[in-house]
């Protein structure tokens, strides 16, 4: 007998943003790191590197890391709880937390280093 | 190699058995270049007439007799005694309801299969003889005809392990891509709607647990990947 319920026209959304989120972190994973590496073989001192969080274009890549960082780890969080609560009932409000809890990071986040740089 | 093979088969008859068991079996060297399904076949044939297994080609070719053998999926008939560390332990396909021993019931694994629609759809009026290929457009199906459902791959997906029930599983997709690829068929759209589903599709994680152990050295994860790819193309 076939029950096939048919496609729910879901899923590329969830698939292309965490590539996307997991590309933007790769390339911009490394320069905190580097900045850390430089601090720690003391080339810079700690208010020099909040010196340079100041300006704009380490503010727009710093808000670009937070972004990925945010939207790599929702969707990361979403697909578990897909792969391992299969009753809705749970799923969905759970995803539903999992997104509020990621957006408040990120908002939090985002308005602590933009206080920063203002 | 000792002239002794040793076995521990899972034995497990739902109508008698309160559980599975393993029995130890210990089978003579008969020939060289002895195969996993030689030695099934002397068990049932001189040791144990009521061991049950599928098996009927015995070359690897109808996709009957696949097993976990030492905890990797594999065909039985092409499986060389030689190199399996004894006693080589013989289990049905993970995650498969067992009718009998080794035997396990694929009625949901085809189901799927069906869902996909495997066979050529196309609408324009066919031609005298037959819808033609060229070589090259034969060729893009190089990797994916030469699966024979054995259900080694699929059975071997956690991602199918836990959501079987709607994730379509490597053995499947791969045969969808397989239609997606075909020059002569017309119903490419309908083909991706079936498929862009969060479950159907996008449980792949690419474990690629199928890929290792696909006795036809064919790849799923790729062609999953390429059924996403070409969703995402439709897409932008
Ligand atoms: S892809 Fe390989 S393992 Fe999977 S069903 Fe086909 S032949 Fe068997
Ligand atoms: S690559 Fe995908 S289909 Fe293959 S075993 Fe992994 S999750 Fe399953
Ligand atoms: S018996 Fe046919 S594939 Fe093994």
């Amino acid at each position: 007998m076939n029950k096939d319920r048919g496609a729910a026209h879901n899923g590329l959304t969830d698939w292309y943003w965490q590539r996307l989120s997991a590309v933007m972190l790769l390339v911009l994973i490394p320069l905190p790191f580097a900045l850390l590496c430089a601090v720690y073989m003391g080339v810079l001192d700690q208010f020099e590197l909040l010196e340079i969080f100041s300006h704009f274009v380490p503010l727009l890549l710093h808000t670009l890391l937070v972004f990925a960082i945010i939207v790599h780890a929702y969707f990361g969080l979403k697909l578990i709880i897909e792969d391992y609560v299969p009753a809705a009932l749970m799923r969905v409000p759970l995803t539903g937390v999992i997104l509020l809890i990621m957006g408040t990071i990120g908002i939090w986040w985002l308005a602590l280093i933009w206080a920063w740089g203002g | 190699m000792s002239n002794i093979i040793k076995l521990e088969i899972y034995r497990y008859d739902p109508e008698k058995d309160a559980e599975p068991s393993m029995q130890a079996f210990e089978v003579p060297v008969t020939k060289a270049g002895m195969k996993l399904l030689d030695v099934l076949n002397y068990i049932k044939w001189h040791i144990d007439g009521t061991l049950t297994y599928r098996k009927s080609c015995g070359e690897g070719v109808c996709g009957s007799d696949g097993l976990n053998i030492n905890g990797v999926n594999g065909l039985a008939c092409i499986t060389p005694i030689a190199g399996l560390k004894q006693p080589i332990k013989v289990r049905p396909l993970p995650s498969m309801n067992v009718i009998r021993d080794l035997v396990v019931d694929m009625e949901h694994f085809f189901d799927q299969y069906r869902s996909i629609k495997p066979w050529l759809q196309a609408d324009s009026p066919l031609p005298e003889h037959e819808r033609l290929q060229s070589p090259e457009e034969r060729a893009e199906l190089d990797g994916s005809y030469e699966c024979i459902m054995c259900g080694c791959c699929t059975t071997s997906c956690p991602s199918w392990w836990w959501n079987g029930d709607r994730f379509l599983g490597p053995a499947t997709l791969l045969q969808a891509d397989r239609w997606l690829k075909d020059s002569r068929d017309e119903k490419i759209g309908e083909r991706l709607d079936q498929l862009e589903d969060a479950f159907k599709l996008y449980r792949c994680h690419q474990i690629m647990n199928c890929m290792d152990c696909c006795p036809k050295e064919l790849n799923p994860t790729k062609a999953i990947d390429h059924i996403k790819r070409t969703l995402l193309i439709r897409k932008s």
